[in-house]
């Protein structure tokens, strides 16, 4: 039991080292889209100053949705692996209750004893 | 299995688990439509393929029963049975988060997530009716149905197949994919696979007690009363 435990703490805790190491990526499809969407967003004609606005905009865009997508995968991992944990902690506890009354099984057993 | 082979089993559980997070995050390339909310397939598809494996067991261990009629095939098909329900809630809770990213929607009553859930509450079921009986009612009872709601596994399978137009990708695309993503998931699922094993022994041992202690203190309150 103790080693199932241990398990899925190794796991909580490889889940914590290897999310926080996710590589930022931004796809040229993305990229485009977004300083597209960012063009159409900015008002009147497209000189340096707005496309640099809309390039800072369009970096706004891109960071914000993949921040919902490393949301939704977080929720993911965190369901996945809290299933684990909540399940070896409930075997942990009927395994503490058996011991118990192993125990008061067993003391009961010497009192009828005659010596 | 001895103590030795348990912690050996767990040791090997622990590193495929490490060995596949660290492929999933550090290895495996980003899938370019979904992007990171992809890295859900790896554990989402292994728990539920990992269902399958687990109420296997529950099937085959319930069909023995009813032939030998040990009471050990008994512990082990609920013990595989449990362990199902634990991958099956893993894979319809991870599920959803997964789709309403990729589909726009919690939930769709589509025949495989239907199914699915179908084949979760029949399990459930399962443990209401071994809760209900005691004694050789129970295990042959639930032996039979254990037997009747694997049933529903070929059709949770087979599902995107047979009914056409589902929000599921055909059965074949996660054989297809790029060599890096298939790699990590392999591994995956052997990790998933290794955890059921683990679980599995653990979880039979605790019930062979259980019973044994209900043995031993039924013969001692006899002993008790006379």
């Amino acid at each position: 039991m103790k080693i199932a435990v241990l398990v899925s703490f190794l796991v909580v805790l490889g889940v914590f080292i290897f999310a926080t190491q996710v590589p930022v990526t931004l796809t040229a499809d993305e990229v485009a889209k977004a300083i597209e969407e960012a063009s159409s967003e900015s008002e009147g004609p497209v000189d340096e100053d707005i496309l640099a606005q809309a390039m800072q905009l369009s970096v706004v865009k891109l960071e914000k949705a993949q921040s919902t997508r490393l949301k939704y995968l977080a929720a993911a991992y965190l369901v996945i692996w809290l299933v684990f944990v909540l399940y070896i902690l409930n075997l942990d506890r009927k395994q503490q209750e058996l011991d118990k009354r192993l125990a008061q099984l067993e003391h009961d057993s010497d009192e009828d004893l005659p010596f | 299995m001895g103590r030795l082979s348990t912690k050996i089993v767990g040791i090997i559980t622990a590193i495929l688990i490490f060995i596949s997070l660290y492929l999933v995050f550090g290895y495996a390339r980003i899938e370019g439509t979904m992007l990171e909310v992809q890295k859900i397939f790896y554990y989402h598809v292994s728990a539920a393929l990992t269902v399958f494996v687990a109420f296997g067991v529950n099937c085959v261990f319930s069909i023995k029963y009813l032939i030998q009629r040990k009471s050990t095939d008994d512990l082990l098909a609920v013990a595989a049975a449990e362990l199902g329900i634990v991958f099956c809630t893993i894979a319809l809770l991870s599920g959803p988060i997964w789709a309403r990213y990729a589909w726009n929607t919690w939930w769709n009553w589509e025949a495989r997530l239907t199914s699915t859930l179908v084949l979760w509450l029949m399990y459930v079921g399962y443990f209401i009716l071994r809760s209900a009986l005691e004694g050789d009612k129970r295990r042959l009872y639930s032996a039979v149905l254990g037997i009747i709601a694997y049933l529903d596994v070929p059709i949770v399978y087979y599902a995107v197949d047979i009914w056409h137009g589902g929000l599921h990708p055909d059965r074949g695309t996660k054989w297809n994919l790029e060599a890096t993503m298939r790699q990590t998931w392999m591994v995956a699922l052997l990790a998933f696979t290794m955890l059921f094993v683990l679980l599995l022994i653990v979880r039979y041992r605790m019930k062979k007690a259980e019973a044994r202690y209900e043995i031993v203190r039924q013969k001692y309150l006899g002993e008790a009363s006379q």
